[in-house]
């Protein structure tokens, strides 16, 4: 296809019936037989050249040209094994750093949701303005809810519940603990997600009171039903209630709100509803435009009798826009994956540097090569084509491994996170990442190559014929710049992966306020029929708790609803019941216990007592409060034997705990105020609402490891409701773990890329200082001769390699000043300016540069300066 | 005979034996060596077309698809490629000869001046 339709014999031929014609010609004109012949020939000129230019026009040289350059490219990269390897393993590690940091964004941010129609879906953000400005999503409340579903005829608008919480299945004699989601009536149309079985919520369904139905999830209709299609219409009881099943989801589906099984959300102005508890979806009817829907919703909202984004921030202006579904659900990671994203991108670039630095040393060194070759008639063209095609192979061989190495750390990085971190099925290399990967692969060969390729283009053949050495001292001052920018963008890795460091140490050190170690728990869930009844909820603690206490080695065994490391539930609307603060409205966690809360967990009661078995439902009403609460609301002053809401006295102060963040979310742990009160004086009207969100866990401290004590646990829970499931186990460990994870994927990533930023650099500086070596051996030799002690040499050897580094440092410190001042916002407990952090930079890139100049020099000791001597 | 051999001839131009090779086929199919004659000959044997050159150029115009080429018998019962012009090759043509007149009236007018009213 690609061939000539002539051949060289047609083409030959041709040339030959010119020349019979030519000579006919002069024939004619009265010369010789072979007169003419020779004259026909001699007007001809040279017929080999006529024919090799034919040749050279056809296509097929073109391949033979490219097979030619590429074999030669093979064959110099297979002679020099030790280059190529590091070049290909520099490419490999950057291109797959790149490669997997690349994934994730395009998973994250790129990729469309997998809906049908993903751009029609949307959400809605609030923008406030004044004072206390934002603009972000915010949760709905019901009447939001109600203005949103009946006045925006543009959109197709479900809610849900903000998270999935446990709930207790029990369907036949099988009590199992699964998540349960809420969502609105048209929740699964908003995602245009049909059940394969059975129907979607209807209207009638998500009214308040109305008919308790279920939509099970695929993995819990396999496992927990084996499939049965005969579930469908038949009766499982939720929270001790029946529900009714009315589908199945397809295996698969993504739900925004992920869980195991759904029911109908019925949301309402009431309960809930006061607050701002669901969670907004959209979907653009056909024939609307967005520009409509956000008319649509601001003329709605601006009916509501309740602005709460007014509170507190008077005279600000408030209004609505809908953003697309995958920015609303993919916002709190933007940040980070896009910080990835540019350490990743900084890393390809110090590869650059190396390898330009690498290839400009190799090219320098083929100068007789590259002489002879233009000597024997290869064009400029021709000799820097050959350079980049072997920069291009060598950048596709690095890039073929940097998908490998891409592939291998996305499934690390992937088994790193928690488990539905993300907010996306799969993160996968498609299409989009391994064209990513290619174009990256040959970005870098352009990089690389530049600096070479710009080299040889002002080569002068005669010089360089005349010399034996190969010339390349001069490059000197190239290669340490090309030093000075990949260590000042190290620097930069280094210095910010530090701060994250000292931020995940400031939070994991961080004095938790109680004795985390030889504490289990576990979750139930208690959004129960069952439940709702005070006493029943009383007795199920008292009985399962002193049960626990019977297991040998348990020391304590107590119920919260909620723990430290965990967030807990945030109550407004406290009012403080005297002394000069009296009737301030104050917002403070809210957790109940059993008396052995504290001493469980061992939280020190610095004031007043702990609660007793006599604090019952029918004494006097009682709290105990944190340091944090006494210190904001009364000033430090002495709380016990104060009053809140007029009947709740304070009867103790607890030293503060470690609590995930709910009222003031600046840091994944913080201390809140906190108020405790005993489980027994919960309402009942209390405990439905709160056990809707929240499961309390029980936990039990052992003097020493005991054998079986989670089984012994699940028993002892048993003994007083054999249908109520624990969750699963978690060590007070495995709660920090929980909480910090965001932090320690951080922490693992930057490192990860910031070693290898080192490493580079590292290489970097050595091949600099072993290639001076090599090329001043002859110099040295003579400087030995002459009376330079081996360490003068080396210090003149290895001085352009810590100038270069040192200048680098200085060059990364001032970039720093600049870039991590954008880091301002995930950093917790530590400054921006961190002394510790900078000062380690500065000593880890000293060690390392010194190491790299070093090494090389050693082999100045070997050097003998007679030989050079003679050789002079 | 002689005074030919000796005489000086011009060299062609970049670029034009194309051009050359194109109006000569104006008239009709040719095959390589008539082409050279024509071209000297019309030139009143000023232009020199070295022959090892025309070749490739017809070579080159056939890839392009201005001439289209098949072998045929010469007046001479000679075995010959003839070349004939295409539609395209009439079109460049036309286009190159608009162009080199511009290109000739512009030097000559500045070469000469006097000239120009």
């Amino acid at each position: 296809m690609f061939g000539r339709k002539r051949q060289a014999s047609d083409f030959s031929a041709e040339i030959e019936a010119h020349i019979q014609h030519e000579s006919e010609r002069l024939r004619e004109q009265g010369l010789s037989e072979e007169e003419a012949r020779a004259a026909a020939r001699r007007s001809f000129g040279n017929v080999m050249q006529a024919e090799e230019r034919f040749y050279e026009s056809g296509r097929w040289l073109w391949w033979d040209r490219l097979g030619q350059d590429l074999c030669f490219g093979l064959r110099i990269l297979a002679r020099n094994p030790g280059f190529t390897v590091t070049v290909v393993l520099t490419l490999a590690l950057s291109i797959g750093a790149n490669t997997a940091i690349f994934s994730m964004v395009n998973a994250l941010l790129l990729k469309s949701l997998p809906y049908s129609h993903p751009e029609r879906m949307g959400t809605i953000y609030t923008r406030v303005t004044g004072p206390a400005g934002s603009d972000e999503r915010h949760h709905l409340n019901g009447e939001q809810w109600e203005l949103l579903r009946d006045n925006v005829p543009a959109l197709i608008s479900a809610v849900s519940g903000i998270r999935a919480s446990g709930v207790n299945l029990e369907a036949g004699s099988q009590v199992q603990y699964v998540h349960a989601g809420r969502i609105s009536a048209h929740y699964l149309d908003v995602l245009a997600i049909h059940p394969i079985i059975g129907r979607n919520f209807s209207d009638a369904e998500d009214r308040p009171h109305g008919p308790k139905t279920a939509i099970l999830n695929y993995g819990l209709w396999r496992n927990a039903f084996g499939a049965n299609p005969e579930i469908m219409g038949q009766t499982v009881l939720l929270k001790g209630e029946p529900h009714t099943v009315i589908g199945v989801l397809p295996e698969g589906a993504i739900i925004p709100l992920d869980a195991d099984l759904y029911t109908a959300l019925q949301p309402s102005r009431q309960g809930e509803g006061t607050g701002t508890n669901f969670e907004d979806i959209t979907r653009l009817r056909d024939g609307a435009t967005w520009e409509e829907a956000d008319a649509e919703i601001n003329r709605a909202w601006s009916l509501r009798t309740q602005r709460y984004e007014l509170e507190n921030n008077p005279g600000a202006g408030v209004t609505y826009y809908s953003v697309p579904l995958q920015k609303g659900e993919t916002a709190g990671l933007r940040p980070q994956v896009l910080t990835l994203m540019l350490a990743a991108g900084f890393i390809l670039l110090i590869a650059c540097a190396n390898l330009a630095g690498l290839t400009l040393v190799r090219v320098l060194r083929r100068t007789p090569e590259i002489a002879t070759r233009l000597a024997l008639g290869a064009s400029g063209w021709q000799i820097q084509k050959q350079l980049w095609i072997e920069n291009l192979l060598l950048a596709l061989v690095g890039g073929i491994a940097g998908v490998a190495v891409g592939f291998a750390a996305l499934r690390g990085l992937l088994l790193l996170l928690p488990e539905h971190f993300l907010p996306v099925a799969d993160v996968s290399l498609d299409g989009r990442v391994l064209a990513f990967t290619l174009l990256v692969s040959l970005l870098t060969s352009a990089l690389f190559g530049m600096l070479p390729a710009l080299t040889t283009r002002e080569f002068d053949l005669r010089s360089s014929i005349a010399s034996r050495h190969s010339t390349g001292g001069d490059r000197l001052r190239l290669r340490q710049a090309l030093i000075t920018t990949e260590v000042a963008l190290t620097v930069v890795l280094l210095a910010a992966s530090g701060l994250f460091v000292r931020t995940l140490i400031h939070l994991q050190t961080l004095p938790p306020g109680f004795n985390p170690t030889g504490v289990m728990t576990a979750r139930a869930s208690l959004d129960n029929v069952r439940y709702h009844d005070a006493p029943a909820f009383r007795k199920l603690l008292n009985e399962s708790t002193s049960a626990m206490r019977q297991i040998p080695g348990v020391q304590q065994a107590a119920v919260g609803v909620s723990l430290p490391y965990e967030r807990s539930l945030i109550t407004g609307g406290i009012a403080i019941g005297d002394g000069k603060e009296a009737g301030q409205k104050v917002m403070a966690d809210e957790v109940y216990t059993t008396p052995d809360y504290f001493a469980a967990l061992q939280i020190p009661v610095l004031a007043g007592r702990s609660f007793t078995e006599a604090d019952g439902p029918d004494t006097q009403r009682v709290a105990i409060v944190n340091e944090m609460f006494v210190r904001k609301f009364f000033h430090g002053a002495n709380a016990v034997g104060r009053y809140l809401d007029k009947d709740t006295m304070i009867v103790g102060v607890v030293e503060n705990v470690a609590m995930a963040p709910g009222i003031d979310p600046v840091a994944p742990l913080t201390i809140e105020e906190t108020m405790y009160v005993p489980a027994a004086q919960m309402e009942a009207r209390q405990l439905s609402l709160l056990h809707v969100w929240y499961q309390p866990s029980w936990i039990v401290r052992t003097s020493g490891p005991v054998e079986g004590l989670t089984a012994q646990m699940q028993r002892a829970l048993a003994s007083a409701d054999p249908n109520l499931p624990f969750s699963g186990f978690y060590s007070m460990r495995d709660l920090l773990a929980k909480t910090l994870a965001t932090q320690r994927v951080e922490v693992a990533l930057l490192s990860a890329m910031t070693a290898l930023a080192l490493l580079l650099s590292a290489v970097g500086i050595f091949a600099l200082i072993a290639n001076i070596v090599t090329q001043k051996t002859h110099e040295i030799g003579i400087r030995l001769a002459l009376g330079s002690t081996i360490r003068q040499a080396m210090i003149h050897i290895g001085a352009p390699g810590v100038r270069a580094s040192a200048l680098g440092l200085i060059l990364g410190l001032i970039l720093c000043a600049e870039a991590l001042r954008a880091m301002h916002s995930v950093l917790y407990g530590i400054g921006v300016y961190d002394a510790p952090t900078l000062a380690s930079v500065i000593l880890i890139l000293g060690l390392v540069t010194l190491l790299a100049t070093i090494l090389p020099t050693l082999r100045i000791a070997r050097i003998d300066p007679a030989k050079t001597l003679r050789e002079e | 005979m002689s005074t030919q051999e000796t005489r000086e001839r011009l060299e062609l131009l970049q670029g034009t034996l194309d051009m050359l090779i194109l109006r000569t086929l104006i008239f009709g199919s040719q095959h390589g060596q008539g082409i050279a004659r024509a071209i000297q000959q019309t030139s009143d044997e000023e232009l020199l077309v070295e022959h090892g050159a025309l070749y490739p150029a017809l070579q080159r115009l056939e890839e392009r698809g201005w001439v289209s080429a098949k072998w045929g018998t010469s007046s001479n019962n000679r075995r010959a490629r003839f070349y004939s012009l295409t539609a395209a090759g009439r079109r460049q043509l036309v286009m190159e000869t608009i162009k080199w007149k511009r290109l000739a009236a512009a030097i000559g007018r500045i070469l000469d001046p006097a000239k120009e009213g």
